[in-house]
């Protein structure tokens, strides 16, 4: 999935979200004040528990009025904040005042609720499936309907001022389904985080990854605590307290992974001073990796020409569509320039990819054109090493449509003559005449083995690079040492194109270089071809008029691999071939 | 004598079975490709079995590779090998260590019946055939300091004879001399290039091809 970086519209809608954010805190500083009060005020209070309660509500509320602050789009924030807002309106239970004890029983197993709510939700403040959606739904009914329907008749004794129609038996019914359905949700709950790891793994980023681990233990906790408090068994009392102590912390740990992020955001100071370096396109995605704390980060150029995604090299890519991975693009005068995928945690961090993606605009832009450059080279060596790969089929196939018709069918036809010469022999004149048309059929056979020799040599489609090269310095007009150091067959466009530098450089030598012997050396170095043709001829080849070398040079580029010639004056001439063949 | 014959031009493939049964030659299987004259010649020992290079499917190594299988499982059996081009490398390969009972021509030597059935008969017998276009390739190659120079132009002759596969006999019939000439003549070439003189006939070829190639 792709977003844009934030338009102003959404700044102004930013703005009235927060505009809520003040009130909502002094309603739970309010709330958790009263709690205090009611429970240091009341007849045999207890200190743990009040503490609890507190230790619970303020980090909640604190955490959840920094996030809404930070992202006032995001529902993470005032869902934290209900969440403390909860735990702080459960304390009232510890009043001695019945008004105020039964609206503290109204809220006391939403917390539970809300909490199922917040870790589903967490990081981006949303349900990601319609079964989240319902398991919430579920939770919410449990705690608040059935919570209000066991006031209503007479449950949490003995002070409830609500109770219309007094029904233990039902009540205590009621309550157990309500308790094992709320450890069920959690448990749940528990199961939907660890199908998201298995689905995307791990979060990269650490804070984040902490903060739903210890999501899940909570989870855990509530579940059994529930579960204990349903069939009355021993040890509710600490299982509870561990319980509240362990979901307060991780607003704790949130507030840390937000304090984390506050120091990223010096990283761009960092990452200003980096670019104007000028750091290498290959080095710019690591400069931006090191600003965002995403290893994972990686870039992709955005060419209009071609309509596509490339990488620094010009190679094409695919924004991923995956859960792992969220990708922002970045413009630069209103043009798409690139998109930085990246770890989908860095959305609730727009403020520093929005500030990143600006600092590094311009290095991205002149980064964009260098790939766009790789790109179009790589087209041009694709198109080139296609059409000398078309051209090299074509004469195979040629060579192929001599041997199997003209050459074959002349050989044929000299073999009946031959047969026909034999059935004639009282007829000299008859013999001699058939007699010179063998030869004539020979000799056209000879001009059109040299053809189609020189069209494609079929020794080397048949029997690989060694064997052809036998035969080319077999034929060589002056003595050639061969040192062929290649076992098995190469790639077939490898083995042609070793194959031309040795007879073009033989063919050469012939020519030019006056030499009394060639030395041809191939061998396999470090996953390349190397082909070496030299002699100890004039030197001072002519490399780029008439020798041929300029031909051989392309079709050796055409491969991937370099030719080098050292022909110095009165010195030989060394010609280097260089092919890929890993 | 019994041959095989593979070869996927059928135009060919019956022309040369007719000019070897008229040539007494009883040609005892006619093959389209590698797999099937292996199995006739596992089926009939033939004495000679006459293999074009290129055979289907791929037209690349099938044939030299079936060449190579009979001479090594089947070394009773003569391999003559045809091609439309003789090359030097592939020539080496199917005589590796040993030149005997292995021959390499061109396939327009077919029409040269005579020739053809000679040298067909020499592979048949454990002798050897090498395309003269190989022998005269190496031989106009010039070298610094040549001990080629050093041969009589008669010398020459029986050195060419020789290395295509000629037996002492045969060279002797076609320069119309003694065999003891010739083999004066092999004794004196063996000792100018400084070669070892080796007995068998068909060792020799191998030995001179050697020599030539460097």
């Amino acid at each position: 999935m792709a977003t844009a970086v934030p338009s102003k519209l959404a700044h102004a809608e930013e703005r009235r979200a927060r505009s809520l954010v003040p009130a909502t805190a002094v309603l739970a500083v309010a709330a958790a004040a009263a709690s205090l009060g009611f429970a240091l005020a009341a007849s045999s209070p207890d200190p743990t528990q009040v503490f609890l309660m507190e230790w619970v509500a303020v980090p909640y509320a604190v955490a959840g009025v920094i996030a809404w602050w930070r992202r006032p789009a995001s529902r993470l924030g005032p869902l934290m904040v209900a969440g403390g807002l909860a735990s702080a309106f459960s304390g009232w239970q510890l009043a001695d005042a019945s008004a105020p004890y039964t609206f503290g029983a109204a809220f006391d197993i939403l917390p539970a609720a809300l909490f199922v709510h917040v870790c589903l939700a967490f990081p981006d403040g949303r349900l990601r499936s319609t079964f989240e959606r319902a398991l919430v739904t579920v939770a919410y009914t449990s705690a608040v309907g059935l919570q209000l329907v066991k006031l209503l008749l007479g449950g949490v004794d003995p002070a409830n001022v609500v109770d219309v129609w007094r029904q233990p038996d039902l009540v205590a019914t009621i309550e157990d389904v309500q308790l094992l359905s709320l450890s069920g949700c959690a448990l749940v709950a528990v199961g939907v985080l660890g199908g998201r790891r298995r689905r995307s793994g791990r979060p990269r980023r650490r804070s984040i990854a902490i903060v739903i681990d210890s999501f899940a233990i909570a989870l855990m906790m509530i579940a059994v605590l529930f579960v204990l408090a349903a069939f009355d068994l021993p040890g509710f009392r600490e299982v509870q307290r561990a319980t509240l102590f362990l979901i307060g912390l991780s607003p704790l740990v949130f507030l840390f992974g937000l304090l984390d992020a506050r120091l990223a955001r010096s990283a761009v100071g960092d990452l200003v001073l980096e670019l104007r370096r000028d750091p290498a396109p290959a080095d710019l995605r690591d400069a931006l990796a090191h600003a965002l704390r995403d290893p994972s980060l990686t870039l992709a150029y955005w060419l209009p020409d071609f309509e596509a995604y490339v990488d620094v090299n010009g190679r094409p890519v695919q924004l991923p569509t995956d859960e792992r991975h969220t990708a922002t693009l970045i413009e630069q005068n209103g043009e798409r320039v690139a998109a930085l995928v990246h770890d989908p945690a860095l959305e609730d961090e727009s403020e520093l990819l929005e500030a990143v993606g600006a600092a590094a605009g311009m290095s991205l832009e002149n980064a964009r054109l260098h790939a766009e450059l790789r790109a179009r080279v790589e087209e041009l060596r694709g198109s080139r090493a296609r059409v000398i790969e078309a051209g090299q089929k074509e004469r195979q196939r040629l060579e192929r449509n001599l041997h199997d018709g003209a050459q074959q069918r002349l050989i044929a036809l000299s073999l009946r003559l031959r047969l026909l010469e034999k059935r004639l022999p009282e007829e000299p004149e008859a013999q001699h005449e058939l007699d010179a048309a063998r030869r004539e059929i020979a000799l056209s056979l000879d001009e059109l083995r040299d053809v189609a020799r020189g069209i494609h040599p079929a020794v080397l489609s048949g029997h690989g690079l060694a064997v052809a090269v036998d035969s080319l310095a077999a034929r060589s007009a002056l003595p050639v040492r061969l040192a062929v150091e290649v076992d098995g067959r190469l790639h077939e466009h490898v083995e042609v194109a070793a194959y031309y530098v040795v007879s073009e450089g033989l063919a050469n030598i012939a020519k030019h270089a006056r030499a009394s012997e060639a030395r041809v050396s191939i061998e396999r170095r470090a996953g390349r071809l190397v082909v070496e043709v030299v002699d100890d001829g004039v030197g001072g080849a002519d490399t780029e008029r008439g020798s041929g070398l300029r031909g051989l040079a392309d079709r050796v580029e055409a491969v991937g691999g370099r030719l080098r010639v050292w022909t110095p004056l009165g010195g030989g001439t060394r010609v280097q071939a260089e092919i890929p063949c890993a | 004598m019994r041959v095989a014959i593979a070869e996927d031009s059928v135009l060919l493939r019956e022309g040369l079975a007719r000019l070897l049964d008229d040539a007494g030659i009883e040609v005892i299987a006619q093959c389209d490709d590698a797999d099937d004259l292996l199995l006739k010649v596992r089926s009939y020992s033939p004495d000679a079995a006459i293999v074009d290079i290129r055979l289907p499917p791929t037209h690349n190594d099938e044939g030299l590779r079936a060449a190579l299988e009979i001479r090594s499982k089947h070394p009773d059996v003569g391999v003559l090998v045809l091609s439309q081009y003789v090359e030097l490398g592939l020539a080496l390969k199917l005589l590796a260590d040993s030149a005997e009972g292995v021959g390499y021509l061109l396939k327009d030597r077919i029409s040269d019946v005579d020739e053809f059935v000679a040298a067909l008969r020499r592979v048949a017998d454990g002798g050897s055939a090498l395309d003269p276009i190989i022998v005269s390739t190496l031989l106009s190659r010039e070298r610094p300091g040549d001990p080629l120079a050093q041969l009589t132009p008669r010398e020459r002759e029986v050195l060419e004879l020789m290395a295509a596969g000629s037996s002492n006999q045969g060279v002797a019939d076609e320069l119309v001399i003694t065999v003891r000439a010739v083999e004066k003549y092999v004794s004196s070439i063996f000792t100018k290039l400084g070669l070892p003189s080796t007995g068998s006939e068909s060792r020799r070829v191998l030995a001179v091809l050697t020599f030539l190639r460097t």
